[in-house]
């Protein structure tokens, strides 16, 4: 009875069309980038330490005379590439146990929950600490343990969603008329989590990504010399004042991948 | 002397008219029954006299209110006269009322800020007012520990606290079952007898009958004729009031009851418990081809779940349910209370029939020659659950069912939701199923008229608490 109250929204297509092209324009610099400008991110040349940008470095060198062009281009393909893996792993799992524990209710449904809620009570890094001590390679612990701490995440959207949704009177009727858990998942449970399972997946990658640059910069991530999103701004961080750009690049290149990833994530109606 | 007169209201949307031209006035002490189907125009018609169209949707015409001239294309012009000239009384009490806040307070609140009166004089006031309406001693009551009937009166009083003279009451009843809506249009005939005025939007026709005075039907924004409300049932004189009236149930023609069949069902002894207080205990009955079991009840006895029991997705306290030998396990199956809720509603409805009729060994031909018969467009079958009507979404659903080949039809409430043309429709083509396709069905329904008219025997539970003192088993049907 009283007028209605528009509440503004960014238009939802053009949010997620800005997030897609900085996503896209990142990984067009990681993947074709080195193409163009060959090089490689681990040749040092001390003379040319802090250098300005040239044709072989079109970013600058870096304090060991690192072209960090190719470094970052480098760092850029390694921490999605974890990332990615990290949540398609996460994703798959909490997928399966989600809808497991919203199917099954009882025992199985309480054990995971626990161990669901046990997980999330230990700080997300910690737990990834954790796992990189006892996982042999950096880069498989990292997958390790950021597919440990994001799962959850997964899991409790798919557990909730799933539980509405096979108590609906829609399930019902399927069940009736005869189709079986298959047909139940794809044709009602998929459709209802997939959109919050993109949303999920896009902040988990962003989540991720931060996770690896943060370990980084406190020395406890990546391991020189290898070029990460972290450990280059850690590195560069004492000469500020002599190479400002050189600091900046990594700072700019995680900031907009994150912004993109975020804005991907945040459009979504769900 | 006339309460309020409207001339000549018309809505539109951007050029589209969704209203044509209607006028009406309402006199003290006699109603106005604006009377019309889903997507009529009749709940614009109320919000166009009172102001609060949506922004989207341009009125014109003029509205006399005593003395005053108020134009409807200036919305603002009505503010000043809610509450106190004009009250509208909510389609749903309790979402109307703050659950946070005592009853008396909600009375209070409105004579103290409508009506200007200082805080001890307000409370006394509601005080009177609860009394007046029999709820002495439920002041300090929160909605939730009101009846529904109860939070009904509660939201009479507050709205009536501003001492408005004109009531609207935009579809009253809806939801109600036959005893409180009885119970409601009597409490707003009793408003009236203090020579206010009162509109009552609906499409409730034991409604309309009941609230008596003078009735405008409306039928997709057009008025289709106007009178008194009596002659007006008694006599229509066009089609569509005729086809109106004729749906209602009472004046439905008492099904003929066909020869009993094979028992496709035998229930014994059933109970049922629902957060450990006993629904029902000991009831039996059995069910044969083309029989239809009417169950009857007020609401929350467990009609549903009887039925729920009968499928077997709920899993009774006592008692069994036997099923005719040789029946597949999708012999069983559900008509839901509302449509859109029992369809995947991320799936176009083509598809869904589709996968329906492959699973059980069918053709595409099948569904359409199930269509026209159930009088579908094939148009619908590109559509979602949500873009299709309520009528039309339930022939779809027992056009579902029909492809299962089903032997029993637990219908809940099939046609609650819908319109008194499409209800018959629909009830007809139920009837039509069990006749032609030799399947028993049990009909959940508030409507006792509907039931009489349907119905081979009747089931009638009780509320849960008389029913545990009940112990003689009740027993229904023919049990040969």
């Amino acid at each position: 009875m009283s007028d209605a109250v528009v509440v503004p929204r960014p238009a939802g297509r053009a949010v997620r069309l800005a997030g897609a092209t900085l996503v896209a324009a990142v990984l067009a610099f990681a993947l074709i980038g080195p193409l163009i400008v060959p090089g490689d991110p681990f040749a040092q040349s001390l003379m040319q330490a802090l250098g300005a940008a040239d044709a072989t470095a079109p970013l600058g060198y870096d304090h060991l005379g690192r072209s960090i062009f190719h470094r970052l281009a480098h760092a850029l393909r390694l921490s999605p590439v974890i990332a990615v893996a990290a949540v398609l792993t996460a994703g798959a799992a909490g997928l399966v146990l989600g809808t497991l524990a919203a199917a099954r209710g009882g025992w199985v449904d309480r054990i995971l929950t626990i161990l669901a809620d046990a997980l999330l009570a230990l700080p997300g890094l910690l737990l990834v600490l954790i796992v990189l001590a006892i996982v042999p390679g950096t880069a498989l612990g990292f997958w390790a343990g950021l597919s440990l701490v994001l799962w959850i995440e997964f899991f409790r959207l798919t557990r909730a969603a799933t539980r509405d949704t096979l108590a609906s009177p829609a399930v019902e009727a399927s069940r009736l008329l005869g189709f079986g858990p298959v047909y139940v998942f794809r044709t009602h449970i998929w459709p209802e989590i997939a959109p919050m399972m993109l949303t999920a997946a896009a902040f988990g990658t962003a989540t991720a990504i931060m996770a690896i640059a943060a370990l980084g910069f406190v020395h406890v991530g990546m391991r020189a010399p290898t070029a990460e999103l972290g450990l280059m701004m850690v590195e560069l961080l004492p000469y500020w004042r002599e190479a400002p750009l050189a600091l900046l690049s990594p700072v700019v290149a995680t900031f907009v991948l994150l912004l993109g990833l975020t804005l991907l994530a945040g459009s979504r109606e769900t | 002397m006339t309460l309020l007169r409207a001339e000549n209201i018309t809505v539109s949307e951007g050029d589209t008219p969704i209203l044509h031209p209607v006028s009406l006035h309402l006199d003290p002490g006699e109603p106005l029954v604006v009377l019309g189907e889903t997507g009529s125009g009749k709940s614009l018609l109320a919000q166009a006299i009172m102001g609060t169209l949506p922004k989207d949707l341009s009125p014109k015409g003029r509205v006399v209110l005593g003395d005053r001239l108020l134009d409807a294309a200036r919305p603002a012009g009505f503010r000043p006269l809610w509450g106190r000239e004009i009250a509208v009384l909510p389609q749903e009490p309790w979402l109307s009322l703050d659950p946070l806040m005592r009853a008396g307070a909600q009375v209070s609140e409105a004579h103290r800020l409508v009506r200007g009166l200082g805080a001890a004089e307000a409370r006394a006031q509601a005080q009177e007012d609860l009394a007046r309406l029999g709820l002495s001693g439920a002041e300090d009551r929160y909605p939730h520990q009101l009846s529904g009937g109860m939070a009904q009166r509660v939201a009479i009083a507050a709205a009536r606290a501003g001492g408005a003279r004109i009531v609207i009451a935009d579809e009253p009843t809806k939801g109600l079952d036959a005893a409180r809506r009885d119970e409601v249009a009597d409490l707003l005939l009793a408003e009236l007898a203090h020579g206010g005025g009162l509109l009552v939007i609906t499409h409730d026709l034991a409604l309309a009958r009941r609230i008596g005075g003078r009735i405008i039907i409306l039928r997709e924004g057009k008025v289709v004729e106007a009178g008194v409300t009596r002659s007006v049932m008694a006599a229509p004189a066009k089609e569509y009031s005729r086809e109106l009236i004729a749906a209602d149930p009472e004046t439905w023609a008492v099904r003929r009851k066909p020869p009993a069949f094979a028992a496709v069902l035998t229930a014994t002894g059933l109970a049922a418990e629902r957060g450990g207080n006993q629904l029902f205990s000991d009831i039996s009955f059995d069910l044969s081809e083309g029989r239809i079991l009417g169950v009857t009840g007020p609401s929350g006895c467990g009609k549903s779940t009887l039925g729920d029991v009968v499928l077997g997705l709920v899993r009774p306290a006592a008692g069994r349910v036997e099923r005719a030998p040789g029946l597949p396990p999708t012999a069983f199956q559900k008509l839901y209370q509302d449509p859109v809720a029992a369809f995947p509603r991320h799936r176009t409805l083509g598809r869904t029939l589709a996968d329906v009729a492959r699973h059980h060994g069918q053709t595409q031909c099948q569904i359409d020659a199930l269509m026209p018969r159930l009088g579908l467009a094939p148009v619908l079958l590109s559509r979602k659950p949500g873009a299709v009507s309520g009528g039309e979404l339930q022939r779809l659903a027992l056009l579902r069912l029909l492809l299962v080949r089903p032997k029993f039809i637990f219908a809940d409430e099939p046609t609650s939701r819908l319109d008194p043309i499409t209800q018959k429709q629909v009830i007809g083509l139920l009837t039509e199923t069990a006749e032609g396709e030799g399947c028993a069905i049990m009909l959940v329904s508030h409507d006792a008229a509907l039931v009489g008219a349907t119905v081979d025997h009747v089931l009638s539970l009780a509320a849960p608490q008389k029913h545990t003192e009940l112990n003689a088993p009740i027993v229904a049907g023919a049990l040969q």
